[in-house]
Parts: structure tokens; C-alpha cells; sequence
């Protein structure tokens, strides 16, 4: 029989994450596909109600390290109670998940490294199926694989989606952004008979190579544009940096507005991370989303594609936006936003002046 | 007065996407017509290479590392006339279609080798947070594993004092000030200083090495092998790669139903588009 399928949870103040409950959603239908149980490791301090929360979520079996150590997210820290309880079992975890994160990005890839085994990064769909891999050098990797780990992404170039997958070796590791799958319906109540399994927890003295000295965490909370109502976002077709100062005046016209950013511009430093929108940025469903000189790739696509209404403005009109946006506009961002700027104000000296008359 | 340091900076080079040369018009990439640059996210690290260097004693080094075919010594140029003191390209056809375990397995077996051949491990080995061809932001953390370094992810600023890195990193929904014992390994984020312009000084440099002998090149644009490094060549390549790309798809159009405004004015495009979009009027500020 298959292996478990295993969730990392990832935690912030003794709170489970977003993408943790998303990951065990989808990892009940891979382990039903396999037949195995879906299991979660839960890492932190006083971490009851995250259990709690994880089983209500569907893990069918959970493994607690609970340690003051583990309060806080620490690469060594977590690294060791991982390796040590998977170099325990007899069979590894047939699938492994854990969130496209700071800290998943962090610490997957050093469990991959220490298993040898496969890691897909920012990963867009997870499945089970066959494999068959007739040919290759290595005559000890030729075989029928009948239960895959599925993981598939946009490739570079990127309006191409590859599946990737690694099937011989377990555990066969994704990470997955935030947003990607839906949150399960939790259960109200705590099923009966979950087995809690409580980690052996010894760390090294070379695990206390790294510390924290200062968690500052109130910061970024002025920038999360998934709260927003509407984005403005912006792509290379900007052409430059100062192309910024338009999406904002822009953005500025709305209520409960922020700015919003392709992968590339960020890649260019015209705009900073927490504004990146896509695969390895955020994933945003606002009501609103203008994109304004944004192709449209899929990296990008799968980060805003459930806005409730997308109007692209692009100068080519063949641009992949406008295959998913709802209006399309071909033109000149530099035209075509200043306008806009210029009718919503209008728009709002008329609403002004209704408001007048009322 | 800080201990010299030995630093390693790996970098990549990429196609360059900043041109329409290479872009099929489907949005793919083909990597064979394709311009080349050195991954955006690697000139952060190599400044943070730099900085490092002068936090350490006066005979602090820095080399520059890079795994690729023959052109990519484009890049380790480009890193001499920033200051790197010496260069290394790993370039063998038998790393063709490494996945990022065999890409960190190849790296360490030519780390080591330098390390080796520099007399002294590394103190300090610096990435850029991701490449802008692969995305992953594997192939450093896995580097660190296999060489039992601390890591510091995401960085975005540091000092060194004695043994320690004190870094400045971004975390989920924040930020946290760390220390880590060196030897460690550091994937630098975008938001840290931007690479300076070259010196005339290098430039120049670069200019005498290239016309110097192939002898004198070597000292400072290293070219190995895996025999060189001895790396298993069946960890390497597709051979030494868990994963492999089984099935790819191109993304077709979906939906479809975009109404299209053009071939007018600004302004009666964009009226159009109000027109249509009612929605937006709950949303415009009074």
C-alpha cells in the first residue's frame, strides 16, 4: 500500500495557516485516490487548537511537536523533528505537501535534499495517475508506476503547464502558494478516534546555529493587497518604473484600493514583493482588477483569474489577457489611463452633485 | 577587525526576457534564439557578495560560481569587473536537464572542489532568492543541506561580526532579525541594494584577461568538468534528476468572452468600457 499523504502545517503564533487547511483539503482527495491516510505535522508551542483545527480540516492522523523551541518558525529547529520522525518509519510518506511560503520555500527544499528525493515548487494542480518511463540511461528507473504524485505548474516561457513528477522515491514533495486550493468545509465537531501521535524531540547543539533575535510582524499588515477591493496592477508594458506613479493615481479613485504588480516588474525592482501577483506572488480574488500592460502569462493568470471583474488594458491585441479578462481595452496605458483617472472624476462630480440634490 | 572571509556567490545565466528576441508568439520561450543575462535576482547576491567582502579582513575573497554551457562564462566576466577575485563555470552535456537536486548535487561537488583548491571552506556562500527561468528557489537551500551550512532565506540586509551573520529577513506577514553562525549560506531578496556600476578599473581588467593566454585566463575564468570536480555522473543530468516533466500543455484561450474596445479614442474607449463595467461605480470614492 501507498504511503501517507502528509501535510506540513505551518503555524503563526500557535495559529495554523490559510494554506495548511487549503493543503489538507486537496490531500484527502489524493489519499483517497491512493487509498492512504491523510496525515498532518503539526510543529510549534501550545498547539492544541491548531490539532484541533487540522482534524476539523480532515487530517486522519497527526503528529505533534510541541516544544518552546518551536514557537517560532527556526530552519534547524524544524528540520531536525521532520527528518528525525520521517528517517523513523518504515514506509516514507508516499506524497508531501507543504505551503509555497517564506518558511515552506525555507525548509522543503532541505528536506528534499536530505532524502534525495523530488520537490516541485509552486505547484498549481496535485493528482494521482500512472507513469511509464520506458527509456533513459539509468536502466533502474524503467518501469510501470501505477500511483503517481501529479504536480503541475507553468513552465518558463510560461503559457506552457508541465506536469512534474518523481516516482521513485518517496516522499514525493510539492510546495503550493497560498490561495491555489479552496479552504475544506470544517467539521463542527472533532471526529472520534484521530490518532495523536506525539514526535520524539531531539535537538543537536548544531541546531542552534541560527537564532532570532526580533520578530517584526505588523509590518507587512499595511501591505496585504488580497484584502482590496479593487487592484490596479501593472506589467513590463509600464515601461518603466514611473509607470507606477499612474497605477497609483489610478488605484487612488477607488475604495478600498491597493496597487498590484506582475512578476516581472517585480523582478526589475519597479515594485516590491508583497505587491506581486501570480504563481510565486499572491493569489487575489478582488472584485475589481485592472491590469494595465500586463500580457497576461500564466504564472500570472493563476494568481488573479477569480477576480469578479477583469479589465485589461494592453497594446497588443493578441496579448493572452485578453483570452481570460472580461473587457479589453487595446491601447496605450499612458493614454488609456489618464482618461479613466479623468472620467472617474467626473463620475464623482456628478455622484457629488446627485448627493447635493438629495 | 572582522577574520578574512572566503565568499561564493553562485549565479545562473538566463534567457533574456526583457526582449521580444526568442518570445514565440505564444508566449513561449525558445531558449536557442533567446538573449542571454545574468538571472536579475543574481546581481543582488553578487553586491551582497561585494559588501561581504569588505566587512572581512583585508585578504577576504570572493569568488563567483556558475553551472552552464560555455557561453555562460559571459556572467563571470561580468562578475570580475564588479570584483570578483576569481571565477568558476561547471560545464558538462551530461548536466543536461538537471532538476534542482542534481543542480544542487553538481554545484557542491564544484564547491568542494574550490573549496580544495582554495585551501579553505567557504564562509559565506550567497544566491539570489530564485532564478527567473526556473522560479524554484530550491537549489540553495538544497546546497546548504548537503553542506550542513546554516541558511538564511529571503535576506534582505546584514553585518558579520565575529562568527555570526545578523541578517535582516522577510518572513510571512513580516519581518525578523536573525543571527547565524557562519559557514552559512544566504539567498538575497530583490529588496536589497541594487548592483553598483562596474569600475573603470574592472572593465579594464576584464579587457586584459581576455587577450591574455589561455594560461593566465584560467587563473581567473576557471573552466571544469565533472571528472575535475568528480561528481557521480549519475547524480547529475537527467540521470541524477528525481523529477522529470512527463507531460506539458499549451494553455489554450478559455472563455473567450472578453469584449474587445479598440481602433478609438482614448476617451470613448474608456466611456465604453464604464459603460459596460457597472460594477465599478460602487467602488469609485466620493
Amino acid at each position: 500500500m501507498a504511503g501517507e499523504v502528509l501535510v506540513v502545517a505551518e503555524q503563526v503564533n500557535s495559529q495554523v495557516a490559510n494554506v495548511t487547511l487549503e493543503l489538507l483539503g486537496e490531500g484527502k482527495k489524493l489519499a483517497r485516490k491512493l487509498g492512504s491516510p491523510l496525515s498532518c505535522f503539526v510543529i510549534g508551542h501550545n498547539m492544541e487548537a491548531a490539532v484541533d483545527a487540522v482534524i476539523r480540516a480532515g487530517a486522519e492522523k497527526v503528529y505533534l511537536a510541541d516544544h518552546p523551541e518551536l514557537a517560532e518558525y527556526k530552519t534547524l529547529h524544524y528540520r531536525r523533528v521532520i527528518l528525525d520522525e520521517l528517517s523513523s518509519w518504515a514506509t516514507p510518506p508516499h506524497t508531501l505537501l507543504m505551503g509555497s511560503t517564506t518558511t515552506g520555500r525555507d525548509l522543503a527544499p532541505r528536506v528534499a535534499a536530505f532524502f534525495e528525493t523530488g520537490l516541485t515548487a509552486d505547484t498549481i494542480e496535485l493528482d494521482i495517475g500512472p507513469y511509464e518511463h520506458t527509456s533513459g540511461i539509468d536502466q533502474t528507473k524503467i518501469g510501470y508506476f501505477p500511483e503517481c504524485l501529479y504536480a503541475s505548474r507553468p513552465s518558463f516561457g510560461e503559457s506552457l503547464k508541465a506536469r512534474i513528477l518523481g516516482p521513485w522515491k518517496d516522499p514525493q514533495m510539492a510546495t503550493i502558494r497560498p490561495g491555489v486550493f479552496a479552504k475544506p468545509e470544517m467539521l463542527t465537531e472533532k471526529p472520534e478516534g484521530v490518532e495523536i501521535k506525539k514526535v520524539a524531540i531531539n535537538f543537536q547543539p548544531s541546531d542552534y546555529r541560527i537564532t532570532i533575535k526580533e520578530t517584526l510582524r505588523e509590518l507587512e499588515g499595511k501591505i496585504d493587497i488580497t484584502a482590496a477591493d479593487v487592484i490596479v496592477a501593472g506589467g513590463y508594458g509600464l515601461g518603466s518604473a514611473d509607470g507606477v506613479n499612474l497605477l497609483k493615481d489610478l488605484a487612488a479613485c477607488f475604495e478600498n484600493s491597493v496597487v498590484g504588480a506582475s512578476r516581472k516588474i517585480v523582478d526589475l525592482g519597479w515594485m516590491t514583493y508583497p505587491y506581486q501577483v501570480g504563481q510565486t506572488g499572491k493569489t487575489v480574488r478582488p472584485k475589481i482588477y485592472i491590469a494595465c500592460g500586463i500580457s497576461g502569462a500564466l504564472q500570472h493568470r493563476v494568481g488573479m483569474q477569480k477576480s469578479e471583474l477583469i479589465i485589461a488594458i494592453n497594446r497588443d491585441p493578441d496579448a493572452p489577457i485578453f483570452s481570460f479578462a472580461d473587457q479589453g481595452i487595446v491601447g496605450d496605458v499612458y493614454h488609456v489611463i489618464p482618461e479613466m483617472i479623468k472620467q472617474l472624476q467626473e463620475k464623482n462630480t456628478s455622484k457629488l452633485a446627485e448627493l447635493k440634490v438629495k | 577587525m572582522n577574520k578574512d572571509l572566503d565568499i561564493y556567490v553562485l549565479i545562473k545565466q538566463v534567457p533574456d526576457t526583457r526582449s521580444k528576441a526568442g518570445v514565440n508568439p505564444d508566449g513561449t520561450i525558445d531558449r536557442a534564439k533567446a538573449g542571454k543575462m545574468l538571472n536579475p535576482f543574481d546581481a543582488f547576491a553578487l553586491q551582497a557578495g561585494l559588501n561581504a567582502k569588505k566587512m572581512g579582513g583585508p585578504n577576504s575573497r570572493l569568488f563567483a560560481v556558475t553551472m552552464g554551457p560555455p557561453p555562460a562564462i559571459d556572467i563571470l566576466y561580468q562578475t570580475l569587473e564588479h570584483g570578483a577575485d576569481a571565477t568558476c563555470i561547471l560545464s558538462d552535456r551530461r548536466l543536461a536537464a538537471s532538476d534542482t537536486l542534481a543542480t544542487a548535487y553538481a554545484l557542491c561537488r564544484t564547491l568542494e572542489y574550490l573549496f580544495k583548491k582554495n585551501g579553505r571552506k567557504a564562509d559565506l556562500i550567497f544566491c539570489g532568492l530564485q532564478t527567473t527561468d526556473g522560479d524554484t528557489a530550491q537549489v540553495g537551500p538544497e546546497i546548504s543541506e548537503r553542506l550542513d551550512f546554516t541558511q538564511v532565506t529571503y535576506c534582505e540586509d546584514f553585518s558579520i561580526s565575529d562568527n555570526l551573520l545578523h541578517a535582516k529577513k522577510i518572513i510571512e506577514g513580516g519581518t525578523q532579525l536573525v543571527s547565524a553562525e557562519l559557514p552559512a549560506l544566504v539567498t538575497i531578496a530583490n529588496s536589497y541594494t541594487k548592483l553598483k556600476f562596474k569600475s573603470l578599473r574592472g572593465a579594464q581588467f576584464v579587457q586584459d584577461v581576455k587577450r591574455a593566454s589561455k594560461e593566465e585566463q584560467a587563473k581567473y575564468v576557471e573552466i571544469i568538468d565533472l571528472d575535475k570536480c568528480e561528481a557521480d555522473e549519475m547524480r547529475c543530468g537527467l540521470n541524477g534528476s528525481p523529477t522529470i516533466v512527463s507531460k506539458t500543455w499549451k494553455i489554450g484561450v478559455v472563455g473567450g468572452n472578453c469584449k474587445m474596445h479598440q481602433g478609438k479614442a482614448a476617451s470613448e474607449l474608456v466611456s465604453e468600457v464604464f459603460k459596460d463595467a457597472v460594477m465599478l461605480k460602487e467602488f469609485v470614492k466620493i
